[in-house]
């Protein structure tokens, strides 16, 4: 009976030992939770000044670089809450973080660099080369996020990211949307900061990245303009072509509409044939889907790239077209329509794979390709690849299908003997 | 599970470089047969666990020895992975916090279910392993549209060789959970039913686990490309950073980053255990003190360790050069004396 009740009494201070022990474990695992939960990282989201765009320049002194940093700020009497103004701010410096450090003391909040949107890159430190370590803190620093854009600027990264826009928004979220939409032109590359960085890495293609400037009233666009000696606008067209981090030449319109058809980045494009000579009748289009494959030839012991693009086009426009057309005619007219489209397709294809050969830099990622395709003949080529991409044989082979002529099957056109005649 | 899908694609994209995606499966397979032959060294000593059949098998000095050795290897393992916890959450989404908090916070969810039994810490796993999985197929999935084209060929490009060697850095994460295999035996059941779901737990987990981590290496392969993927520490968390829908949400890592707070607290608890059932079967230390002391080694690794890159390097070299080629020695030798024991008849 003692023995009973002495082993019941063991058990229970073990128990009640156990108990406190767990108690003891709870009060303390509590502290730490409400402790934890970001009470001494905490910052709240008025104090923060949502970063939107950073822009790189040479800086005067040999070895910095004016980086600009253009803010987010509620605009006070806004419409809704979304409404923002701009607060741009540059400071000189030889690192990033030392900019912002220099800002920071003269920002009205804390900056939050996870707002990002895009990085400007100035043509000076482009054209300069080193850039990548400017680049160093927002692919290091934790709050950024690789899903930022990249863009050269023609002239200064200061003076687009100081654009007073008539659009008024914030030139660097102006530039995002832009690019964003971007599909519905595919006539410029869309380069995130994790892309650059994975193309980086390829070490045989050459980086490439789109081109932003301030356009003024009359270059290309028209309108009504504040002050005439100051653009209001913003347009991305073209593209740089780096190698390494040092920008080697401008793409014009024509090539980088180039570079995306072969890149099979082209989703939905305006097309026209209006610069072809040879045709009388002239067709604008949009491209309603397009495929790029290559092929890596082989004859005897020449290899050759080529290019394989299917493409969809509905005729949106049809120009000098003199006499109504009977239905036969009308599919006469559609196949030369189709030719035509893949003739301005394969210039300006020609036209990227020409400026390739000039600079000897493989932004088309030629090397990728082969590499991709036959790894055993890339092997043998890696090494001479710089001295091979300005001879390597590429062909093209495209096809184009007009889908639709719209909601029309002619166009309207004079009587004889009158309007032109 | 709990830390390896951070490091795995750097390793073995490092080895086997756009292939390294083929080599996770076949690394996590060499596993399969350290498993069965646990198994079925358990099956003709039931109820024992690894230490106590080294003790019969080799006597009870060099059983110490190993078990000695077992213990110091387990204890220093489990206190980096404490490091660990720590080491990302500052690095990646609470910098001002300081580092000692995370270590105490999973110190604490630790001896709270060490000291609340196995029971409770399998419910535990039970309750977070699908999250964690949850988590990851997210934040895959949510990924592929930053998918870059042609990122993934040429296969097979370098050859075979290349995948073999990288699968070799892929199989001391599985001698981790060997370890802990050896040490839970005693709880394990012994019926010939039993058995056969045991055997076939084995191949289902290797193949699990090897599955999900051949996504998150193939993943960060075709999204950063090869080159990236070996630079990234963290690439996983890289990639929740990049999730984005429609412009709303985004910084799916700090959801990610709580689930793996779990799955790396599973597996820190595994490696308490090992050390406590050891110290039990070795000395017959337990109790709550045994707890304590437990706690506190784990506790004075993580603080006396690098942080960082000097952390994963660490890491890394106990993985690579103590479990590894411990785990699979100490095996292998008490499978081998068992059999030639039962081929020589000896008792």
């Amino acid at each position: 009976m003692d023995v009973f009740s002495l082993e019941e009494e063991s058990g229970c201070l073990m128990k009640s030992s156990r108990e406190k022990y767990m108690a003891g474990l709870m009060i303390i695992c509590l502290f730490i939770i409400l402790s934890i939960s970001g009470c001494w990282g905490k910052r709240e989201v008025e104090d923060l000044a949502p970063l939107m765009g950073i822009g790189f320049d040479l800086g005067k002194k040999p070895g910095t670089y004016l980086v600009t940093q253009q803010y987010a700020k509620t605009k006070k009497g806004g419409n809704s809450g979304a409404e923002t103004e701009e607060r741009t701010l540059g400071a000189e410096a030889s690192s990033v973080r030392e900019a912002f450090d220099i800002v920071s003391k003269a920002a009205y909040r804390t900056p939050f660099m996870g707002s990002l949107k895009v990085i400007v890159i100035g043509e000076d430190v482009a054209k300069a080369g080193g850039f990548n370590n400017m680049l160093d803190f927002a692919q290091r620093f934790a709050e950024f996020r690789r899903s930022m854009y990249l863009v050269i600027a023609r002239g200064k990264a200061e003076d687009v990211l100081n654009l007073k826009l008539r659009s008024e928004q914030l030139p660097a979220l102006y530039i995002r949307s832009i690019i964003e939409g971007g599909h519905d032109l595919s006539a410029f590359p869309m380069v995130r900061l994790g892309h650059y960085l994975t193309v980086l890495g390829t070490k045989s293609t050459a980086p490439i990245l789109p081109v932003v400037e301030a356009v003024k009233d009359g270059e290309g666009i028209h309108y009504k303009a504040e002050k005439s000696d100051e653009a209001g606008e913003i347009r991305v067209e073209g593209a740089g072509v780096l190698n390494g981090d040092q920008l080697v030449d401008f793409l014009n319109d024509e090539e980088t509409k180039g570079y995306m058809w072969l890149e099979d980045d082209v989703f939905n494009r305006l097309i026209n044939t209006v610069d072809l000579k040879e045709s009388t009748v002239k067709f604008s289009g949009q491209v309603l889907k397009s495929n790029t494959r290559y092929k890596v030839k082989t004859d005897g012991g020449n290899f050759g790239l080529t290019y394989q693009i299917r493409t969809s086009i509905a005729i949106d426009e049809v120009l000098g077209l003199e006499r109504q057309l009977s239905g036969t005619d009308w599919v006469e007219l559609v196949k030369e329509a189709e030719a035509s489209f893949a003739e301005v397709i394969q210039k300006e294809c020609e036209s990227a794979i020409k400026k390739q050969r000039e600079l000897g830099f493989d932004f088309l990622g030629i090397g990728r390709h082969i590499e991709q395709r036959n790894p055993k003949y890339w092997k043998n080529i890696k090494e001479r690849w710089k001295q091979e991409v300005s001879d390597f044989p590429v062909s093209f082979d495209i096809k184009v299908t007009v889908h639709n002529t719209g909601m029309s099957s002619s166009s309207a056109t004079n009587s004889e003997g009158e309007g032109q005649d | 599970m709990g830390t390896t899908f951070l490091p795995i694609a750097s390793l073995t994209t490092g080895v086997a470089d756009r292939d390294g995606w083929m080599s996770v499966l076949p690394g996590f397979a060499l596993g399969i047969p350290f498993g069965l032959m646990i198994l079925s060294l358990y099956k003709k000593y039931p109820q024992k666990d690894l230490l106590q059949m080294t003790e019969i098998l080799l006597g009870k000095w060099v059983s110490k020895i190993i078990g000695v050795l077992y213990i110091l290897i387990v204890s220093y393992f489990g206190g980096l992975l404490l490091g660990q916890i720590g080491d990302i959450y500052e690095s990646s989404i609470m910098p001002r916090t300081p580092i000692e908090m995370f270590y105490l916070g999973g110190l604490l969810l630790v001896l709270y279910l060490a000291r609340s039994g196995i029971e409770v810490f399998t419910r535990f796993t039970e309750v977070v392993f699908p999250l964690v999985v949850i988590a990851l197929v997210l934040n895959i999935g949510l990924s592929i549209p930053r998918i870059e084209q042609g990122e993934l060929m040429p296969i097979l490009g370098q050859g075979v060789a290349p995948i073999i060697l990288a699968g070799f850095k892929v199989t001391p994460f599985v001698m981790e959970y060997i370890l802990f295999f050896a040490g839970i035996l005693p709880f394990l059941p012994t019926d010939k039913q039993e058995f056969t779901r045991l055997k076939k737990g084995v191949w289902l987990t290797v193949f699990l686990v090897g599955f999900v981590n051949t996504l998150v290496v193939l993943m960060q392969i075709v999204i950063f490309g090869p080159s990236e993927t070996v630079n990234l520490v963290y690439g996983l968390l890289v990639l929740g950073k990049m999730v984005e829908v429609s412009r709303t949400i985004s910084g799916v890592e700090s959801l990610f980053l709580g689930a793996w707070f779990g799955a790396l607290v599973i597996k820190i608890c595994a490696f308490f255990f090992v050390v406590l059932w050891s110290l039990e079967s070795l000395f017959r230390l337990k109790g709550t003190k045994s707890h304590l002391v437990i706690g506190m080694i784990f506790m004075g690794v993580a603080l006396s360790n690098k942080r960082g890159p000097g952390l994963i390097v660490e890491i890394g070299l106990v993985d690579n050069y103590l479990i590894f080629p411990f785990a699979s020695l100490w095996i292998l030798t008490i499978w081998t004396f068992s059999h030639w024991k039962k081929k020589a008849g000896v008792s």
